[in-house]
């Protein structure tokens, strides 16, 4: 088979051409659509935009990577394909940000993703009809059911024949990965012995070559960067065909402004590129900047018409800030595990997602087998769980003998979660964002509940449970989605209840943070909103 | 207490992950060769500061083995020298540079007036008990200058840092077991009780 390098002609802004001085761009006035960030709902939206024959233009942060020369097999010179620029951190339990749930540079987080793809189950969207509490997703399931087909097919995502929770029960379009590593094997023989369903998981990544990326080598340096190109990232799928079809991308820029024009519909943005300011203007706006980085640019953005922010009318801009618990559980074997071998997580279960009445908290989990590098594996239990000197020594000179599950809980929406503008202001002149985070009573039993179980399985597996390491993953919310504007901040399109011509499109919609990983249904999201935004923009709608 | 910084027993005695750099990308090479490259004066630490981190590192890691120590030496010492953001900073503590090097000069502060003697020439047993007083918050830590900071962050951002850098070295990888770089290799047998023929053997 022919392998290519799929990104190394596009380093550039667009076709080849880079200007120094960013005053000669392709679209600096007739842009229809100006997107900001170049992650995975960035790259999503500029692919299916330019293909339509829309002017796209990608606001990125950061640089344009290229995964041959810029990654490496190495857990701390790879820590900047995270967002590292600092976030003051507040609460009763402040977050790690960084590499733990942000990206930096085109490709976003999916750089440094696991390639992790579940489906959210019906539920997920119900959670106030259901439970009495939390929020409903103004969309169900079925309304992103073709958009998770769709997104399945286009990236190959691989997985089991017969996936047996939630509405989606496979196949997928790609065979599931094969051969599994020693973790993920230690992790089904110990839900096989307890009765628990368990499956390889579904995975943004190549089993069998795929348009020009080769299989998956289990290189294992999935948080790293793939460097075979073998996950599924923007940069190394979405974002070279956007380029193709004329999309442009601006790397190195930091937008600092959304501007208003005299009707109060959303006119252009400002960004910085090398201490220099510059300004795109764009029929629609649309922001995939993210968790964090999303609310401070409306928060940011206030004029004395919109004191509060922009898009902030019901005043939730910022708010019901998500994470996932993700705790990590250690257990010792008389056998060798390697957690440094294979794609990091190849086995999961989902049998703990759905609320058990009995259990005394709502809605659950997912579990996946885990694997751990020694940097993350030593410093995550010398920071989380205190162990240093000969202990820390002692346990990682048995490095090879350690299996690792972790988990992903669902973080039920407060309002008191939430990102702010901090007094202090970065390198821009933007006041620095401020993350609170304190877990509530619901998410704390979650995660007692689901330790318990990730203790059973290794045991069940022959191990001993010997560490817990607390620790979060992934962010949602900040910009949530309803079909109240009075409580929200984005409709079911994404689109602002605010101001039209502004869509939010990234996790930062969510209303619920779901009981896993969230990214299949960012893809599904953006696919969904270009679809909507691209039949708008034809029928002049905006 | 045990004698510190007693070697401990590795399972790969005839592991050395660096016989293996040919296999790796050029890139990943050269960020990982330069880890045994230890510069003779530091750009942004003074000497007193230099001395204390190692003393730290040496607590935090078990180690005291020169080579490993600087090599943790100079990661700080880049760090400071750096204009990246620190990730995240807890509301009211100290930018990162300010907390480490202030929590520096502190620690000097508090040994003298604990023991009467710079940090770096007491015993490690009394080095660990001021250690343990700044991780539980029962020893305060304040500037020269009488400035207090919070004792938990300054330990937990010193052991945070020492503990990655420590564990980013090769010569760790090797007594640990550890694989390495694998690209462009991957490997091929990842299944249970399989180890390609390149990777660490135990022999007990």
């Amino acid at each position: 088979m022919h392998e290519q390098d799929p990104i190394h002609h596009n380093v550039c802004h667009y076709d080849g051409y880079r200007y120094d001085d960013l005053n000669h761009r392709k679209y600096p006035e007739d842009a229809d659509v100006v997107i900001v960030g170049a992650g995975t709902a960035g790259g999503i939206m500029a692919y299916e935009l330019a293909r339509s024959g829309l002017k796209v233009v990608v606001i990125e942060a950061g640089p344009f990577w290229n995964p041959q020369s810029d990654f490496a097999s190495d857990e701390l010179s790879m820590q900047h394909l995270g967002w590292q620029d600092t976030r003051i951190v507040d609460g009763t339990d402040p977050l790690r940000m960084g590499k733990n749930n942000s990206g930096r540079g085109v490709g976003g987080g999916s750089t440094h993703w696991t390639g992790v793809f579940l489906r959210f189950h019906e539920s997920d969207f119900r959670m106030k009809t259901v439970e009495g509490i939390g929020a409903d997703w103004p969309i169900t399931y079925d309304d992103l059911e073709p958009f998770y087909r769709y997104m399945e097919k286009e990236i190959a995502v691989s997985g089991p024949k017969h996936f047996p929770w939630g509405a989606f029960r496979g196949p997928y379009p790609y065979p599931e990965r094969d051969p599994l590593s020693a973790n993920a094997e230690m992790f089904r023989i110990g839900c096989e012995q307890l009765g628990i369903r368990s499956v390889v998981t579904p995975l943004a990544i190549n089993s069998a070559p795929f348009d020009g990326r080769p299989p998956c080598i289990n290189r294992g340096f999935c948080n790293e960067g793939c460097m075979p190109n073998a996950k599924y990232s923007s940069l190394v799928h979405h974002v070279p065909k956007a380029i193709g079809h004329g999309a442009e991308f601006l790397t190195d820029c930091m937008v600092t402004q959304i501007e208003l024009d005299a009707k109060g519909r959303a006119q252009s943005v400002i960004f910085n590129h090398d201490g220099v300011e510059y300004r795109q203007r764009g029929r629609v706006i649309v922001l995939a900047s993210y968790a964090v980085e999303t609310p401070r640019l409306l928060l940011a953005s206030a004029t004395t018409g919109h004191p509060d922010g922009l898009c902030n009318s019901s005043g939730t801009v910022g708010k019901y800030l998500m994470t996932h618990s993700s705790n990590d559980v250690y257990g010792r074997f008389e056998q060798e595990i390697r957690l440094y071998k294979g794609t990091p997580v190849l086995a999961t279960t989902q049998d703990f997602y759905e609320t058990q009445l009995n259990r005394g908290f709502v809605r659950g989990y997912t579990l996946h087998a885990h694997g751990a590098r020694p940097v993350a594996m030593g410093s995550g239990l010398a920071r989380e769980a205190g162990i240093w000197g000969r202990r820390l020594r002692e346990t990682m000179l048995n490095y090879n003998f350690y299996g690792r599950i972790t988990m992903v809980g669902e973080v039920l929406p407060a309002e008191q979660n939430a990102v702010t503008l901090a007094d202090e202001r970065d390198e821009y002149g933007m006041p620095m964002p401020k993350v609170t985070f304190s877990y509530g009573e619901n998410d704390r039993k979650l995660i007692d509940h689901a330790v318990v179980k990730m203790q059973e399985i290794l045991k069940a597996a022959g191990g001993t449970p010997e560490f817990v390491v607390s620790d979060t993953a992934h962010l949602m919310g900040g910009t949530r989605m309803g079909s109240d504007p009075a409580t929200s901040v984005v409709n079911g399109w994404c689109q602002a209840h605010d101001i039209p011509n502004l869509f939010i499109c990234s996790a930062a919609v969510f209303p619920t943070s779901g009981s896993g990983n969230p990214t299949a249904t960012v893809m599904a999201l953006a696919a969904r909103t270009a679809a909507h935004l691209k039949d708008e923009l034809i029928k002049q709608h905006l | 207490m045990d004698n510190p910084f007693e070697p401990l027993r590795t399972h790969y005695p005839k592991y050395d992950v660096m016989h293996e750099q040919e296999h790796w990308d050029e890139h990943t090479r050269e960020i990982v060769v330069k880890r045994f490259d230890l510069p003779v004066t530091f750009s942004q630490l003074t000497g007193a500061e230099v001395e204390c981190i190692r003393a730290l590192t040496a607590l935090f890691v078990d180690d005291s083995r020169l080579k490993l120590l600087d090599y943790v030496v100079k990661h700080y010492d880049s760090k400071l020298a750096s204009t990246i953001g620190e990730d995240q900073r807890k509301a009211g503590t100290p930018p990162e540079k300010v907390l480490i090097r202030d929590g520096l000069a502190a620690l000097e502060t508090l040994a003298q007036s604990e023991y009467s003697h710079s940090f770096t020439a007491l015993s490690p047993e009394r080095q660990t008990a001021l250690l343990v007083g700044l991780e539980r918050d029962t020893l305060t830590l304040q500037t020269p200058v009488g400035t207090k900071l919070p004792a938990p962050e300054f330990f937990k951002k010193m052991l945070t840092e020492s503990v990655s850098a420590y564990y980013s070295h090769p010569l760790v990888w090797s007594e640990i077991g550890y694989g390495g770089p694998a690209y462009p290799r991957g490997y091929v047998r990842s299944e249970f009780g399989l180890t390609d023929p390149w990777e660490a053997k135990r022999d007990a």
